[in-house]
This record gives C-alpha cells, structure tokens and sequence, in this order.
C-alpha cells in the first residue's frame, strides 16, 4: 500500500535509539494510517516497547523523524501533541487504593477533561471494559484480568486519535483476554487507530490490518500479514513461520 | 534436603540478595556509624573531651577598667563554667549592647562590671555589678552564680573577699545585717564557729521564725551560694511568656515538631517514587498535563499534610501542657509556612534523588537524624557554647534555623517582623528553594528528559 497524505496517520522514518553501546532501535521506519490496527512484532528485546517509548515521548529519538497527521512530532516536548495520543502501558498503570471509577475520574482529569464531557468518558470507559457493576469497588479488589481492561481503557479516555498499546495482554489469561480482545475491536470498530506491539503472532493475525516484524532493534518486514507470508515464499503460512523464514530463529527461542 | 541443609540455603540466598543492594546494605551499616560518629561530635562539642559541667556562656562588660576588674575578668574567663564573651578578637560590647543581646534572645545573661568596681572592694563593700538575665533560664542562672562566686574569690586580695564573702553568707543565712562588723571580725580571725553564731541568734530568736515545734531554721545553701555575690539583677523576658512555658518545655515542642515533621514530609515525598514503582508515573509523563506539575503537584500536596502535622502538634502542645503555643498565630503561621515549605523541598529532593522507596527511606533517615542532632531538635545545643567548627556545622542544618526561629517565637516572644526572625525565614526559604531547584533538576534528569 502507497502512503498518501491523507490515510497516514503517523510516520516514523529512520528512528535510532541507543542504551550506551546497545542499539534499541536502528533506523526504524514504518507509517500508521487512519483506522487500522497495526501490530509491532517480535520478540522480548526486538526494540519495540523502545520504538513506540519515541512515538509515545518517553524518550526523546536519537534520530530519525516523527510526522503526525502530516506535520512535525515531538511529543517528548509539547504537552499538546502528547494529548492526540492514547497509551496503555505494558505494566498495571493504576491506583489500587481507588475505585474504577475514581481512576477514571483521576486520569479524565488528567487529560483535560471536565463537567459533564469528563462524565460521560467515564461512563463511556466503564462500560468499555464491563465493569459497571464493579465501578464503585476498590481496585485492589479486581482480578487481574479486571486491571487489565481498566488499564486499557483509561487510555482510550480522551478520545485520542492514536491508540498505543504495549504487549496489553501479557499475564493474562485465556478468557481476560478475549475481554481485551474484544474491547480492542470495539475501539476498531468506531474507527479508532491502533498501534499494537506484541510478541504473540496469533493475535496479529487475529487482531491487525498491517504488521512490522521487528528483530534486533531493526524492522525486517512489514506489510498485510497474507503478504509477509507471500513475501516470504510460504503462502498461507502464519506468523510464527514467517518470523522463522526471515529469521532463521523461533519467536520463544529469542 | 535436611532442616540445616535448608535453613543455610534460604539464608544463603537472603545474603546474597542483600549483599547485591549495595545501597540498602550501605545504609544498613552506614546508618549506625554515621549515629555513632555524630553523637559523639555533639556530645564532644557540648560537653568537652572529660564529658563533664557544661559551659555557658556569659557576656560580660568592664565599665571600671581597673587591674583589679581585669583581674576579676580574667577570673571569669579561667572559670570552666564559663564561656566569657567577647571573645579574645571580638569588639567589646556596651551596657546598652549586652542588654540588648539579652532582649534579643542572643545572650541569657550579661554581666556588667560597674564603674568604682575597684573603689568598692577597697573600701571594704561589695563592689557594684548588675547582670541583665533571662529569669527564667534557671540552669544557666546557677552555674553563672557559682562561676562568680570562685571568680570574685580567686581574683580579689583573700583580705578584702574572705570576710567580705563570709558576711554575706552569714547575712543571707538569717543573720541580722547590724551584725555586719562583728562577722566581718570573726572572719578575719574565724575564732569562733559558725555553729556557735547560729546558737547564739536562735537563742535571743533572731532567726527567721520556722514552723511551730520545727527544728530551728537551718541555713539554705543553696541560696547562700547563689547570693554571696551581690549583683543587681535586671531580668529581661516577654511580658507575656506563659508561666506554664519552660525553656526545655518549649524546646522540646518546637524540636520534636520539626524532625516529625521532616520524617513524615520525607515519607509523602517518597508517593513519586512509588508512582514510578506502580507505573502510574509514566502514565503521567505521557498525559497531557504539565510535566512540571507532577512535581508540583506532589509538593501541594506533601506541604498541605505538613501544614495539618504541625497544627495538630502544636494543638496538642496547647492543649496537653497549657503553654501559650498559639498566642502569636500570625508569626507561627508565616514560621510554620517557611519550615514546611523547606522540608517540603528536602522531601522532594530525596524522592527525585533516590531510586527505590527503600532508599528514599534509608537516605532521609541518615540526613534528618543527624540533621536534628547537629540542628538541636534533640535537645538545645544552642544553650552550648560550640566551638567555631561545630557552630559552623550546625548552621549548615536546615533544623538549626528552624529550631532558632521557633525559639525566637516562643521563647523570646519575637514576632516574624523582628529582623532577627526574618533573617531566620530567610535562611529556611532560601533551603527550601535550594533544594526545590535542585529536586526539578533532578525530576528532569531522571524522569522527564530519559
């Protein structure tokens, strides 16, 4: 697919990011456009909780460029742009002493939203991740797939025009999982955008319009995953064989 | 696996656990050596290498400047009582200037050698001196009295101190005063005992009258000790000092109230290292709001709990022990403002410094007790007489200004307007924002520009 102006939402070109002598990211490229789901892959350590760190502006790129919605980004540095976006970290971001609700409230407050417009994300957010009936209970309460929903939601509070997601279902068990799961295609659904990192293939290629397979801090392919395999020269093969053909290695070996 | 087999495995992995925090296992050991080591300085610094009397300190005048009141100066600074001021080097001070050091707060009692010192003591009379004194600094009031006592004896001719001094005590002990030459007779030859002047007045009741059936009035020593030197007292103190307020009463309100105050600021402050622990910092960092605000944000709210810790402290002083706490609220209101603000922003330094909850605790714990040590929380190492080092040291605490300033409220009645106590909020405000400056560098550093 050729970018055109108008369908890419984010563009990152040539991004580097290094731990002292460690390449964490080496000239990463790839574009998110409006609408899609779009899955980093790979394994623990390939570089992408650091790659969407930069998009997200936790840290600041070595090099390399960031455009959103067309223009310059630099979300490490201006509060505004940050607000565009939506991240739900990889670890239970949550204040277990509060109620779901009054996280909700916490975090509505913290992205800027008040009276009744901050209300009704609330509402809106609670029945996202089903815990209605459990709204006014200490969150210390929950099930660790309860946390799990709630911590995806309040990234979604705002109404951000990106969401970023960090492996959300690490932990988690089959049946919270499909409760992520679910929730993720509700977001897709009233046409959000997605940028999804995960190591785990199959929910790739449940989940995600696009992909980029990422290995060794560098992006090694990117595309439909029908096509990687395409690509590849295993038609109709999945993820994992995919990952194995242009690596040379198991996803669980790495 | 055997019972011993066991135990030694589950031990042998706790120690190296333990020896891999090199941090939490440097404070482990450090802490009580770094206790140790500042007890001792202080306890030094206090009391001397013997560890015995303390020394005060007294001011002292000399408005005849004759051989015989520098002799009797001299006396006084051999005195290991005493700490006579000034100092060897220092600008000699004025009648005026030492009572106002006493109104200030700065001196608790000052001596003034009158002019005809000399004249006096040759004519046979006590010579004139007058000591302006906080009266109700009763510990030092006594060691002054002796130190006058041995001063004025050593330094004057044994001809004209021992009966002069002998008269007096008998005077101050029931004597009648017109019985003055006959003391004075038999001091210079002390042909006959003390014992026998007594029987001889309680036989023709000269005595001060005792209660019915009582045994006869002994003499007080203690007040006779204290009065052998007859000094004009002019006491100096508020108008209204509580009667129920002592000096340590005071101390120890102000004192415990501000190192409880430092460990429970220190505790909130640690919440941002437990928000980055718990994640939910960095949802913070990738929010909208102003980076800069968390940082605030944790120091509202650490500030509002430290305004809240030392009314209820200081409710309690009121209420418990009946002082005056509260009896300026517009000084201890702008005092309480400026303490918490700089504790505020030593709590915030150390959270931004440390990098795990448990050394933020193990760090504060260090600093703010031997911060309370040096500063004289513990106990008044302002009624000490420090060495040059050890005053310099303790001026570098944070404690040592916020005890001055409480005391100057309390104590002295000084409101926060006096330029004495605006010196003091100035110096806390300047910690405060010292370490708030370095504690945003450091917030910057650590979480924002990662």
């Amino acid at each position: 697919m050729v970018p055109t102006a108008t369908s890419v939402l984010l563009e990152v070109q040539g991004l580097c990011y290094s731990y002292g002598g460690l390449k964490a990211a080496d000239q990463v490229s790839f574009h998110v456009d409006r609408g899609e789901i779009f899955g980093l892959l790979g394994p623990n350590g390939a570089g992408k909780t650091t790659t969407i760190c930069c998009v997200a502006g936790v840290k600041r790129p070595q090099e390399g460029t960031l455009r959103f919605a067309g223009a310059d980004f630099t979300p490490s540095r201006c509060a505004e742009q940050r607000r565009r976006l939506g991240v739900v970290p990889q670890e239970l971001a949550l204040y277990d002493g509060l109620t779901a609700r009054e996280n909700l409230q916490f975090f509505a407050a913290v992205a800027g939203l008040r009276g009744a417009a901050a209300r009704a994300a609330v509402e809106r957010a609670l029945e996202l991740a089903g815990l209605v009936e459990r709204a006014g209970d200490r969150v210390s309460t929950y099930s660790g797939g309860m946390k799990r929903r709630l911590n995806l939601v309040i990234g979604c509070l705002h109404d951000p025009e990106l969401i970023i997601l960090d492996e959300p279902t690490v932990g988690v068990d089959p049946q919270s999982r499909n409760h992520v799961f679910d929730a993720l295609e509700a977001l897709s659904g009233e046409g959000r955008t997605l940028l999804y990192t995960t190591h785990y293939m199959e929910e790739a290629e449940r989940l995600c319009d696009r992909v980029a397979i990422m290995d060794c801090g560098r992006v090694i392919a990117a595309g439909p995953p029908p096509r990687l395999a395409e690509e590849a020269g295993i038609p109709g093969e999945n993820l994992e064989q995919v990952f194995l053909k242009l690596t040379g290695k198991r996803l669980r070996d790495t | 696996m055997n019972l011993l087999h066991a135990t030694w495995t589950l031990a042998r992995k706790d120690l190296r656990l333990y020896l891999r925090d090199r941090t939490g296992m440097l404070l482990g050991f450090g802490l009580p050596v770094v206790l140790v080591l500042t007890f001792g300085f202080v306890y030094k610094m206090a009391f001397g290498r013997q560890g015995g009397m303390t020394t005060t300190t007294l001011w002292v005048a000399d408005l005849d400047q004759t051989d015989t009141s520098r002799a009797f100066l001299s006396a006084l600074r051999a005195n290991n009582m005493l700490s006579v001021r000034p100092r060897a080097g220092e600008d000699a001070a004025g009648a005026d200037a030492l009572r106002s050091k006493v109104e200030d707060g700065e001196a608790h009692h000052a001596l003034v050698i009158q002019p005809g010192f000399a004249e006096e003591l040759d004519a046979g009379r006590f010579p004139a001196l007058t000591m302006y004194r906080d009266p109700d600094r009763t510990l030092e009031a006594q060691l002054v009295s002796i130190a006058l006592m041995q001063s004025f004896f050593h330094a004057a001719d044994p001809q004209q101190a021992a009966p002069l001094m002998t008269a007096r005590a008998l005077e101050l002990a029931g004597l009648p005063e017109a019985w003055r030459e006959r003391m004075q007779a038999l001091a210079r030859g002390f042909s006959g005992s003390v014992e026998a002047l007594f029987l001889e007045a309680q036989a023709q009741d000269l005595l001060p009258a005792g209660a019915p059936g009582a045994e006869p009035a002994a003499p007080d020593f203690s007040t006779v000790m204290r009065g052998l030197i007859p000094v004009e007292n002019v006491d100096i103190k508020p108008p209204d000092r509580p009667k129920e307020l002592s000096y340590m009463l005071a101390h120890n309100v102000s004192g415990i109230s501000v190192m409880m105050l430092m460990f429970g600021l220190v505790a909130c402050g640690t919440l941002l290292i437990q928000e980055r622990e718990q994640g939910t910092l960095r949802r913070l960092l990738l929010s909208a709001m102003p980076r800069r605000s968390i940082l605030w944000g944790k120091f509202l709210f650490t500030a509002i709990i430290g305004v809240l810790q030392l009314a209820l402290m200081f409710a309690v002083g009121e209420l418990v022990f009946g002082v005056s706490l509260l009896h300026d609220p517009a000084t201890l209101l702008v005092l309480s403002a400026a303490l918490v603000f700089a504790v505020t922003a030593f709590g915030m330094l150390i959270a931004s410094l440390a990098r795990t909850t448990r050394q933020a605790e193990g760090l504060s714990t260090i600093i703010i007790l031997v911060m309370s040590a040096v500063g004289g929380a513990w106990f008044p190492i302002q009624m000490f007489d420090l060495p040059l080092a050890g005053e310099i040291v303790a001026k570098c605490t944070l404690t040592w200004w916020a005890m001055s300033s409480f005391q100057g409220m309390f104590w002295h009645g000084k409101p926060w307007t006096d330029p004495s106590m605006l010196g003091q909020i100035g110096v806390l405000l300047a910690f405060g924002a010292i370490a708030a400056g370095c504690a945003g560098f450091a917030f910057r550093r650590r979480y924002v520009e990662a």
